[in-house]
């Protein structure tokens, strides 16, 4: 599918990374620790973020709250990675 | 120049926040709050103001979380973790 | 800055300002800065049997990174204005043109700061 990501021994930059992952189902943990797994749509310079089909995660655990689309602010986002 | 993008300009989170203005959003706000409301506006920072809002402030020792409505509130945007539309 | 020219439309309206400290003071608006600090006069605080500590005071600044929500009147907001201008952001890159359109004092404010 999206070639940039799947290949690991080609060095990638942040920005790189963050273009690539677009429209792929990731995950985004909080500075609070909550974390959040959906389809990446659109991510900006301040790490504000916006994903479909969201579903969230407290504690490692499905809280049973899901998102069509939310917005989450950079401020509160510790990581995002591939799933 | 060769390989131009294919896609026309990639649409910026915010930009996504514009479609929701005139709606009913959730925001989910640090200290365990949320606030539900019509989006009149908003700025770069997650200002914003809502109106016919209600604010759910959730506490440890109860589940149901206590409401308090209020007609029109603006929200300092440092305190914002999340925006999502409310479907109605 | 939309959100400075905002408060700038609202001085001399009753607000009440509730802090990330859960403080909730009423007063009547008399300046706002590009920070969202705020001036406000004739003030009581709504939950002063919790917060007695500004009982004998009438006037007030607040920082604005110390505010949570603020409080307004709904009759004193034009909604339809502040839709539109928030459609226009990013509110930071000056328009290439002028304010043919300018009706309201909120416009011609948000006009002026975009030249």
């Amino acid at each position: 599918m999206s070639e940039v990501s799947s290949n690991s021994s080609i060095k990638t930059d942040p920005s790189t990374f963050l273009s690539g992952i677009i429209g792929s189902k990731v995950s985004v943990k909080l500075n609070n620790g909550v974390s959040y797994v959906g389809n990446l749509q659109s991510i900006d310079g301040f790490m504000n973020i916006v994903m479909d089909t969201t579903a969230e995660f407290i504690g490692g655990a499905a809280s049973g709250t899901k998102y069509g689309d939310v917005f989450i602010r950079g401020n509160n986002v510790l990581y995002i990675s591939k799933v | 120049m060769a390989d131009v993008q294919p896609q026309q300009k990639q649409e910026e989170p915010l930009d996504l926040i514009r479609y929701q203005l005139d709606e009913t959003v959730l925001v989910k706000l640090r200290g365990a709050r949320e606030m539900k409301g019509k989006l009149q506006g908003y700025d770069s920072h997650c200002n914003m103001v809502l109106s016919d809002a209600t604010e759910y402030i959730y506490a440890e020792n109860q589940d149901k979380p206590q409401g308090k409505s209020t007609d029109m509130v603006f929200i300092r945007g440092d305190s914002v973790i999340l925006i999502s539309p409310v479907a109605e | 800055m939309l959100f400075f020219s905002f408060f700038k439309t609202l001085v001399d309206q009753e607000v009440t300002v509730e802090l990330k400290n859960d403080m909730e003071i009423k007063g009547v608006l008399k300046s706002v800065d590009q920070y969202l600090n705020l001036k406000l006069d004739n003030i009581s605080c709504t939950n002063d049997v919790k917060y007695p500590h500004l009982n004998s005071v009438k006037n007030l600044f607040i920082r604005g990174s110390t505010v949570r929500y603020i409080h307004l009147n709904p009759n004193s907001v034009d909604c339809t204005l502040l839709q539109d201008a928030s459609r226009r952001g990013p509110w930071f890159k000056p328009p290439s043109k002028g304010c043919p359109l300018a009706h309201t004092k909120l416009q011609c404010i948000i006009d002026r700061l975009n030249i």
